[in-house]
């Protein structure tokens, strides 16, 4: 009879036992395992790993990406090494591309059908329609001048042409003088910058100590506002060691915008023909070119626009809103086709969501810094969030006119041209046009590749026009990705480094008497916004940088000088 | 032989951009800062700090530097002083390992390391709805409660491993790779290699005399050099100024 | 009603009076309790601490509470093995205190560290190297040895030694008990050590760095030191506070004199130390490694005067104080010294802990500064709260004070009590 006894000596011989086999402790090593992550913490997708061309459309560099994707969704993006144009190398705006289909605050939902209404209703009562196009120069571009070639009056309407649309040479210089242009931090296409940068000396003229500046060969700190003034003393003469250092040429005078000393400073030194350069664009085609002109915004008619479109899907040239609303008429319909809110959504009456990148097919046209003419598409990586409109195809469809094929028929057209060669991601090759099908190359352009023309032996010499000044003189702008969205990634950027200036953040010397963090408005004329203080001594005293972003654009665009107050 | 990754980070190429920084989250899985982070509780494995040579405007000259973890060579501080061995130096790469699995939380290695290159969870990551699909699956998500470092792209090691396994490499021998950082500079400021390998221009670079490595005296031999001609800018490497006022406020 | 519980001989307070004495102690401990809650669902955010300031003011009140506590350990070694009877009286009370400063210390721990649940895998890979691994060895382990000292003070309770099983269990107990405050002792040593290792050992803080002996920075004897010289002053104040607030005569006079006068003996060998260990810090350790010793004091708001506050005005003059015979028999003069005395080695805590993490290592790092949140604030007051509340169960049944009998006003004894003899002397 089993006894208790018994009982006792089985389960302590067992327990003993069991304390001499692994098995009690690998149950405690892998108990470790339990408290590895717990439900809510997300895990990646696994997957093939593929690799994807594109090119970035967040600027107009249009840089050459790789992108390492798990199935058929992008993670990762990566420049293309040995590009001819980006050298590989990609901005911290492109390398987190791939998240903006997933922003928060994306625009997702908009009238369409009202939309449509009202800018029917507005042409059938014999109103003039016009498109304002934040970047001109895509194919999508020319489907907008065709469009209102189709429509009575209408008119295609862009931004200024910086350098008057012609293109900067910048492996030709020698010497750069530049008026607080960002040259090294985000100017024409960074990896282009950066592999002319041995090249040339750098003279930056400019209040605050920017990146720019801080990496310049000569940094020239002027009081705020007085950039142009001189340039304008460089160009009477006044500085002679400025005037020597000009002597080394070729030599690339820069500025913000075309002002009338940048003009003849360029002019001067013999800038013209040699460091800017005229560039003749991608070839579109035959049936193409009773397109309506490009017309600068400021050249429209006030009050003569009823029915407005604008497409800000790429972001580009902001102009200000109290600007172009000069130009509505008093009924006006105003319509914008955007990823965001927080451009000229917030001045439409309608607004209607589009892809961001890079969920659409596109194309994005040459940069200021390449000489030749370039055609390269952004594939589709992903596909376009459900409820988005093409605006193209929108447009297209009030004329009339058919856009389907737009970019495979500017392919085409490029091909027929046999000028320039196709340079090939996956593989680093370039091929001559001229070898090349019309099919193969259309092919080639979506796996990825990047046709780039040959320079024009007969190019005319460029024109500069000289412009005045629009923006508030002791404000320095930070470019930032123009009005369009930056990853949530930023945040390492922004919140939580401050390396970079997040959107309403204001740098300030220590000496104005604001706080680090403090909250403060940022007054113009046009009205204020309200902002958070970063101390910075690289900004001297008066001064303030801000980051772009289109409603800093509205209130400092036009005006003398902007201050900031406490709120 | 046994490799020796290091970096040399030439900081009159860099211009602060942050390439380096968000590549560097894209790679490791690092979570978008949760709403009430600033840059003291931030996740930032590597971080650009703008540096001064300490004068007023207008004579006041700026450079960028990029810290990231150092990869301590000589009595690794984070490894000794970790009470659950979750720090591990791995002898065949010199790269000081950090297990977020085995960590407690005590947060003792981070204040052992002199360059704070060590980061903690303050709160579960969190991305906005859809972004966890860029996840990349080479690299785990942390929770809340551990501490986490650069690894040199341990995940991108290990795939380089796998490949050159695959292609016949011995395990004794290095590997090539490049982290999310060196990949994603523009300027190409940082450059990454074996410190081991006398050829490499890491190894090169390490030893010109405008080289040099941040808090040498400290003797935890580090393997991040960095270079620069200005003379102002090597003095970063030493102990801070005393003096208050012109301390570093952004960065 | 609860009088069987209450020691026989001594007076304590009606219950209904006890419970509101305990009132605003257990809302206290129910608010504390919420913050830490707070803490271990919503994780560290809830707290100031960052990355700079990776421990903020729970390390800092964690080292200072078991460097008071420490009163336990050195009370013991001093009574069981240096055979000083008369710190008989204070051995209790001692005891209490040091499980209380203990057990919440580790609660404390238990939600500062970011996974609570993997406490364990320090004694599953532990890493010798470590001087915090040593320090989780061993405060587990005298945790574990206070408890079983804890025992007997339990278990002389009047109402349990009526059950014999308790009594004899008590009776063998009591024979461990040089074994216990020999080994007490022996782990005291070394974590109240270790927790001065921790910051010494950090090659990466020349602030906090020290040489030392082999393996162990001098900081690992100064905390020791410390601990010892600030335990019986700790007592010292605990047992006038519990005196004033019972309004009993808990010990004889003689018992503070010698507690006043072991403590500054201690705390001038500490002070003589701590003297020539900044003196090496700054002229050699220091500069070596980088560092000169000035510039840590140029930082506002932590100049030289937090270095003269720690060693001589919370050092140097309590000690004199405490070893003057004239002034230590001064009621007022002895407890301002004892009181001085644990704010020096809160001082010295502080500076380790907080000031090591303010100053800044990198030449573009900036100066620190940290202040607690509630929720910090919160969680170590049901700390305080939890420890007056056991302080206070275990004065109310259990003899801590055995002298207090002979002390008490002779008054004839009730009528109840007299029926209530029964076996044993209590």
């Amino acid at each position: 009879m089993t006894t208790r006894r018994d009982l006792f000596k089985i389960t302590g011989g067992a327990a003993v036992g069991a304390l001499l086999t692994p098995a009690p402790w690998r149950m405690i090593t892998d108990g470790a395992l339990w408290s590895e992550n717990w439900p809510g913490i997300p895990r990646p997708a696994r997957g093939e790993i593929r690799a994807k061309f594109t090119n970035c459309t967040l600027c107009p560099a249009g840089c050459a990406m790789k992108a390492r994707c798990v199935g058929d969704q992008p993670i990762s993006l990566a420049g293309v090494a040995g590009h001819p144009l980006s050298h590989g190398a990609l901005c911290p705006f492109g390398i987190a591309g791939h998240h903006l289909p997933y922003h928060p605050e994306r625009l997702l939902s908009g009238a369409v059908e009202d939309a449509a209404a009202a800018i029917k209703k507005g042409i059938g009562e014999g109103g003039r329609i016009a498109v304002f196009d934040t970047r001109p120069g895509r194919t999508a571009s020319w489907t907008y001048r065709r469009a209102m070639a189709s429509l009575p009056g209408g008119l295609y309407l862009r931004p200024q042409a910086a350098l008057n649309g012609n293109a900067v040479d910048l492996s030709a210089a020698r010497t750069v003088l530049s008026f607080g242009v960002p040259l090294l931090d985000g100017w024409g296409t960074p990896g282009n910058v950066i592999q002319a940068r041995g090249n040339f000396r750098l003279i930056q003229v400019e209040a605050i100590e920017s990146r720019t500046a801080a990496m310049a060969d000569l940094w020239l700190p002027t009081n705020a506002g007085e950039e142009r003034a001189m340039a304008s003393i460089i160009l009477n003469g006044g500085m002679d060691h400025i005037a020597r250092e000009l002597e080394n040429g070729p030599v690339l005078v820069l500025g913000p915008e075309d002002w009338p000393e940048i003009v003849e400073l360029n002019r001067k030194y013999g800038a013209l023909g040699r460091t800017i350069v005229s560039r003749r664009d991608a070839p579109v085609p035959d049936t193409w070119k009773d397109a309506a002109p490009e017309m600068e915004w400021a050249d429209a008619a006030e009050g003569s626009i009823r029915v407005l479109l604008i497409d800000e899907t790429a972001p580009g040239a902001y102009v200000p809103w109290h600007s172009l609303e000069t130009k509505l008429s008093r009924d006006a319909v105003v319509v914008a086709f955007t990823a965001t809110r927080d451009g000229y959504a917030r001045h439409a009456q309608f607004s209607i969501p589009t892809a961001v990148f890079p969920e659409a097919l596109d194309d994005i046209p040459a940069a200021v810094d390449s000489p030749a003419g370039v055609f390269r598409l952004s594939t589709s990586l992903v596909p376009p969030a459900a409820g988005t409109i093409d605006p193209a195809m929108f447009i297209a469809r009030l004329a009339g006119i058919d856009a389907a094929s737009a970019l495979r028929d500017r392919a085409g057209a490029i091909c027929r041209s046999a000028r320039g060669n196709v340079f090939h991601y996956a593989d680093s090759k370039s091929t001559p046009m001229k070898e090349m099908k019309a099919d193969a190359f259309w092919k080639s352009l979506n796996e990825g590749a990047c046709w780039i023309d040959d320079l024009d032996p007969k190019a005319p010499a460029p024109k500069l026009v000289a412009r005045a000044a629009t923006r508030a003189s002791n404000v320095s702008l930070v470019e930032t990705c123009g009005a369009g969205l930056v990853s949530p990634l930023f945040s390492k950027l922004h919140e939580e480094s401050h390396v970079r200036l997040a959107r309403h953040e204001i740098a300030l010397n220590p000496a104005g008497g604001f706080h680090d963090g403090e909250r403060v408005a940022l007054q113009t004329d046009c009205g204020r916004i309200a902002m958070t203080v970063l101390l910075d001594p690289s900004i001297p005293p008066g001064s303030i940088q801000a980051a772009t972003g289109a409603d800093v654009l509205d209130l400092c665009g036009g005006v003398t000088g902007a201050k900031v107050v406490r709120i | 032989m046994n490799a020796r990754y290091g970096m040399t980070i030439d900081i009159d190429r860099c211009n602060g951009c942050g390439a380096c920084m968000v590549a560097c989250a894209v790679e490791n899985n690092i979570p978008p800062a949760h709403a009430g982070a600033n840059d003291r509780k931030g996740l930032t494995w590597i971080r650009v700090y703008k540096v001064d040579n300490g004068k007023e405007y207008p004579e006041r000259r700026s450079a960028f530097v990029p810290v990231l973890c150092q990869q301590c060579g000589n009595e690794t501080p984070c490894a000794h002083v970790c009470p659950q061995q979750a720090v591990d130096v791995d002898p065949k790469t010199g790269v000081v390992g950090q297990m977020p699995e085995r960590c407690l939380g005590c947060r003792y290695c981070m204040a052992a390391c002199p360059y704070h290159a060590r980061y903690f969870n303050w709160w579960d990551p969190a991305w906005p709805k859809g972004m966890e699909k860029t996840l990349n699956p080479s690299v785990a998500p942390r929770m809340r409660g551990v501490v986490e470092k650069c690894n040199f792209c341990h995940g991108r090691w290990h795939e380089a491993r796998q490949r050159a396994a695959a292609g016949g490499l011995a395990a004794s021998e290095p590997v090539d790779y490049v982290p999310a950082c060196v990949e994603a500079c523009p300027a190409g400021a940082i450059r990454f290699g074996n410190l081991n390998d006398a050829t490499t221009e890491v190894a090169r670079k390490s030893k010109e005399p405008d080289s040099f490595r941040l808090l040498e005296k400290l003797g935890t031999d580090p393997k991040i050099y960095y270079h620069s001609k200005r003379d102002w800018v090597k003095t970063i490497a030493e102990a801070p100024r005393p003096g208050a006022g012109k301390e570093n406020v952004r960065g | 009603m609860d009088k069987e519980f209450i020691t026989r001989g001594v007076k304590r307070c009606s219950g209904g009076k006890f419970l509101l004495w305990l009132t605003p102690w257990v809302l206290l401990l129910a608010f504390g309790l919420f913050s830490a809650a707070l803490v271990l669902i919503k994780g560290l955010n809830q707290t100031n601490m960052d990355n700079r300031f990776a421990f903020g003011l729970w390390i800092f009140l964690d080292l200072t509470v078991i460097a008071l506590g420490a009163g336990a350990f050195f009370t013991g070694f001093l009574l069981y093995i240096l055979k000083i009877d008369d710190l008989k009286a204070v051995i209790n009370s001692a005891v209490v205190i040091g499980l209380v400063c203990y057990s919440g210390a580790v609660c404390v721990l238990a939600v500062d560290v970011g996974q609570p649940l993997r406490a364990w895998f320090t004694f599953w890979y532990p890493n010798v190297h470590s001087m915090l691994t040593e320090v989780t060895f061993c405060i587990s382990c005298y945790l574990t040895v206070l408890a079983i000292e804890y025992l007997p003070i339990v278990l002389k309770n009047r109402r349990l030694r009526e059950v014999p099983s308790m009594l004899v269990f008590e009776h063998e107990l009591h024979k461990l008990i040089y074994v216990l405050a020999g080994v007490g002792t022996f782990l005291s040593f070394f974590h109240q050590g270790s927790l001065g290792g921790l910051y010494g050992v950090l090659r990466g803080r020349p602030f906090a760095f020290r040489e030392g002996l082999a393996l162990w920075p001098s900081t690992f004897f100064l905390f020791i030191i410390s601990a010892a010289a600030v335990g019986p002053s700790f007592i010292l104040l605990t047992t006038w506070l519990v005196e004033k607030i019972s309004r009993k005569k808990l010990v004889k006079p003689e018992v503070p004199g010698l507690l006043a006068r072991i403590s500054g003996l201690m705390l001038a060998v500490y002070v003589l130390a701590k003297t020539v260990d900044t003196l090496v810090w700054l002229n050699r350790t220091s500069p070596e490694r980088g560092f000169q010793g000035w510039q840590y004091y140029s930082w506002r708001p932590f100049g030289t005067w937090i270095l003269f506050a720690e060693i001589v005005v919370f050092g140097l003059v309590p000690a004199l104080i405490l070893l003057s015979p004239k002034l230590r028999a001064n009621a007022g003069w002895r407890l301002s010294a004892a009181a001085m005395a644990c704010c020096g080695v809160a001082l010295n805590r502080f500076v380790m802990t907080v000031q090591t993490l303010a100053l800044p290592t990198l030449s573009f790092d900036p100066f620190m500064s940290y202040y607690p949140s509630w929720q910090e604030v919160g969680t170590f007051l049901a700390v305080v709260a939890y420890g007056v509340l056991v302080y206070s169960f275990s004065f109310r049944y259990f003899q801590l004070f055995p002298q207090e009998r002979d002390l008490r006003v002779q008054t004839p004894p009730q009528r109840e009590e007299r029926e209530l003899i029964t076996a044993g002397r209590y």
